[in-house]
């Protein structure tokens, strides 16, 4: 095993679907102690980056790393150490929360009293502990998303990778889940997350990466990404990401509903 | 916004709104077709004129037959038939409403309240009345059409057949319209009803659990009944019974009492009968529509704002490791075993899935009567078989409990192996990202298709065996025999389950697709009688030729088991890198 201090590094990463590329040869880092967020425009490339991240899909070629672990070569490794809230959570609807929360301990191999202990200690973080002998079906969409965001944490992973995970949250909640990728980065852990909510990633990334129409156009701290726009210092992350994918047409949009 | 993209009309009255909510049905329709495949638009041409040669051979058979039942030889034998033909009308309508009325009652509940569409149609500006009308026509076309296939050649041929006059035809069909239609309304009435009691999606599933295992049982309890030992006094009461349908007093005989008068030419009572009739219907159907309004909205409307009824459970620890056996938990890794725990907690809490799991069960337990009920000896016949034959039978039959006990774990495999993989559906993501390999993951669906199935297998074996009080050395041999052909069987259904996984679905009813389950299940069905052969043929040898039966058994064990063991590994070691990418797709 190499020693970096990168816990997510992508190279040159690429998935074709057929003529269609969907990641065109991506390649970044996100070290231990990091929150990196990903933005793009719709159909970019984020969510199949992500999948691709935590072995959901075989790139077409390049390779992922996930704490130092080849994701193809060291599978069972590299999603030891990450942990993956996708953007639709799709639990088991049959199952408990608390079911599926000890159900996630024994995949990752925990020892039983340490996932016991590890469960009380999420479902309360999350306002979940009531809830929590109800099937996953009776929750609303909100409910779900935490149920997700506690599975993922039940083995206390050093990589966490969330696709869009405030959405359909209420502000506690979201603040909730703020605080503890917050948290989890001051302990060393590395978080890549994707979002659409701008506010999110100027305010909570270290770094911020964008992707359009595949490619990854700009990574970089927020001075450096605002060293990219056109007014520099002065530029907000919605004028650079704008700047950056295209923002002409929505100029037009807002034109036509005037 | 600019003046040109104002809405220029509403339609605020009901035929208007729902003409053009069915004229978008159509559209859908007709759009799906145009952008099929070309093998598949062939494949709806053919099936539409397989349907409609289908209907002209049913009118000939009825006209043929009903001409037939008239014959003067016949009336010799069985009597004047005619007041039984003059049911038909009254029964086959009869049947048509109650087939309606019970079959309409799910297809109205998804239709009217669970479609996907719902949101976007009552949040437009349409009556309320019109969405409803439509989704009941759009639920009871498909049903309407199978009841007009089916009755109406009958019923022409009937009127072709007793030369009733032209106006028998039309009616017809406006009687079973009609009667359609109050069946749809009454069936929605109930559906709305029920729905502002129990949650929608609760009701489905339960309707879905009752009706199949209702109907499954149905169509077994036929295998009971001896049609052999039926004489001619119980036939011609069996035929008499039905004239009781056409009873006056019943509404629902009415319309058929109407169309058999209206054929002969009585006109005062055939129109009396069918206006009664079509005007019930009517009234009925007008109730429906009226109520509609109400009901409809604010039952609907109480799914959106309440949430269904909490389901909550107690399970710890303890009762999840009991669903293996506290024993066997400890052996299995913890990946496996949360593999298997997981899924035994959803395929028992999802009714949709337990109407498919209770269908082995039925069917096991019917044969097993009937084959104790047969004493475990074969079939006399006309008795000119050769003694070996029935000797070399009356052994096989030995080991008939082994039959039925594979019959029995061969079902429950065909769902629990078949489909171990898609029944994750979209959830698979959670096993593809954790650290469980492709080997770790087959094994737990293994376990998962292989226990239930033995343990079935098993009960039926000793249950028949001490039925049959069979000797202890012939159970001994057929515990593993029944042990291995369950494995082979699961590891083979399991492979074909990986090549054709399907994690696309929402009802677990829906999740089967493509030919590899099929082919898988072929395959499986090919591999029993073959590794039963290997298991008993030995023995069999061994008694016919006189030897000693244990020796024989032996051989079987060796044989057959390794045969079964190489069908339960090597078609999983195959598809092992398949499971590597299912879900990629």
């Amino acid at each position: 095993m190499a020693i970096s201090p990168s816990l997510i590094e992508t190279q040159h990463l690429v998935k074709r679907y057929g003529d269609k590329i969907a990641v065109n040869d991506v390649s970044l880092k996100v070290d231990a102690g990091e929150i990196f967020g990903f933005l793009g425009p719709n159909g970019a490339g984020k969510t199949t980056t992500i999948k691709m991240i935590v072995g959901l899909l075989r790139p077409t070629s390049g390779s992922v790393q996930v704490s130092g672990f080849d994701v193809q070569a060291q599978p069972l490794l590299a999603k030891a150490a990450s942990g993956y809230v996708p953007d639709e959570s799709n639990l088991y609807p049959k199952l408990t929360a608390r079911e599926l929360l000890r159900f996630v301990g024994d995949l990752y191999g925990m020892v039983p009293q340490q996932v016991e202990r590890r469960i009380e200690e999420l479902l309360r973080l999350f306002d979940l502990a009531e809830t929590g002998d109800d099937t996953i079906d009776s929750y609303s969409h909100g409910m779900k998303q935490k149920t997700a965001l506690a599975a993922a944490l039940v083995h206390d992973p050093r990589v966490l990778v969330l696709d869009e995970p405030t959405v359909g949250l209420d502000p506690k909640s979201a603040r909730l889940i703020k605080d503890i990728l917050r948290q989890m980065a001051e302990r060393g852990a590395a978080v890549f997350l994707s979002t659409h909510i701008l506010e999110i990633a100027e305010r909570m990334c270290d770094r911020i990466g964008i992707i359009n129409q595949g490619r990854l156009v700009a990574v970089g701290t927020m001075e450096d990404l605002r060293a990219l726009g056109k007014d520099g210092a002065q530029d907000s992350l919605e004028d650079i990401f704008l700047g950056l994918t295209g923002g002409a047409e929505y100029a037009e949009i807002a034109e036509v509903l005037r | 916004m600019s003046d040109s993209l104002r809405v220029q009309s509403v339609p605020a009255s009901l035929w208007p709104a729902v003409w053009k909510l069915l004229r978008l049905r159509g559209l859908i329709l007709l759009s799906g077709f145009r952008r099929a495949r070309l093998k598949r638009k062939i494949g709806i041409v053919v099936l539409s004129l397989i349907l409609l040669s289908f209907l002209g051979f049913v009118f000939f058979i009825s006209w043929a037959l009903l001409r037939f039942l008239r014959s003067p030889q016949l009336v010799q034998f069985a009597g004047d038939v005619t007041p039984v033909l003059e049911s038909m009308p009254s029964l086959i309508l009869g049947g048509a409403f109650l087939g309606i009325l019970l079959t309409s009652f799910g297809v109205l509940l998804q239709a009217l309240y669970l479609a996907g569409d719902m949101d976007f149609l009552l949040s437009a500006p349409l009556p309320i009345r019109a969405v409803f009308v439509t989704k009941l026509l759009q639920a009871i076309l498909p049903n309407f059409g199978l009841i007009c296939a089916f009755s109406l050649p009958v019923l022409f041929g009937l009127g072709a057949s007793s030369g009733y006059n032209a106006l028998y035809y039309p009616f017809v069909l406006l009687a079973l319209s009609a009667l359609t239609l109050a069946a749809a309304g009454l069936a929605s009435l109930l559906v709305m009803a029920v729905v502002r009691v129990f949650p929608a999606r609760r009701v489905a599933e339960v309707l879905g659990f009752v009706g199949a295992v209702a109907s499954f049982l149905f169509s077994q309890t036929g295998q009971f009944a001896r049609f052999g030992n039926v004489n001619q006094g119980q036939a011609t009461l069996a035929l008499r019974s039905l004239e009781r349908f056409n009873n006056p007093w019943s509404p629902l005989a009415w319309a058929g009492r109407g169309l058999v008068d209206l054929g002969e030419g009585h006109w005062v009572a055939g129109f009396g009968y069918l206006t009664l009739s079509i005007g019930l219907a009517a009234l009925i159907f007008g109730l429906a529509l009226t109520t509609a309004e109400r009901l409809y909205y604010t039952g609907w409307a109480g799914m959106q704002s309440i949430r269904r009824k909490k389901k909550t459970l107690k399970a710890t620890r303890s009762t999840a490791s009991g669903a293996l056996g506290a024993g066997a938990a400890r052996l299995i890794p913890p990946a496996m075993r949360a593999i298997v725990v997981k899924d035994s907690f959803v395929l028992r809490r999802d009714l949709r899935n337990m109407s498919q799991l209770v269908t082995p069960l039925i069917l096991g337990i019917v044969y097993a009567i009937m084959f104790l009920r047969s004493g475990g000896q074969p079939p006399p016949g006309r008795g000119e078989a050769p003694a070996w034959f029935m000797e070399a039978a009356r052994n096989l039959l030995v080991y008939g409990n082994v039959g039925i006990s594979l019959f029995v774990g061969w079902m429950l495999i065909a769902r629990l192996g078949g489909m171990g993989f898609s029944q994750e559906g979209r959830s698979y993501w959670l096993l593809k990202t954790a650290p469980v390999s492709a080997g770790q993951l087959l094994a737990a669906k293994f376990s998962v298709a292989f226990l239930p199935a033995l343990a079935l297998g098993w009960i039926f074996l000793l249950g028949i065996t001490l039925l049959q009080r069979a000797g202890l050395s012939i159970l001994l041999f057929t515990l593993p025999v029944v042990a291995l052909c369950v494995a082979g069987s699961a590891g083979l259904n399991l492979a074909f389950g990986v090549v054709g996984a399907n994690l696309d679905w929402d009802d677990p009813r829906h999740m089967q697709r493509g030919s590899s389950s099929c082919l898988g299940a072929l395959v499986s069905i090919l591999y029993l009688p073959l590794s039963l052969l290997l298991f008993f043929g030995p023995p069999l040898l061994f008694t016919t030729l006189g030897w000693p039966e244990p020796g024989g058994q032996l051989a079987g064990l060796l044989l057959g088991g390794a045969f079964s063991l190489t069908c339960a590994v090597l078609p999983l070691w195959l598809v092992r890198k398949r499971v590597l990418v299912l879900g990629e797709g």
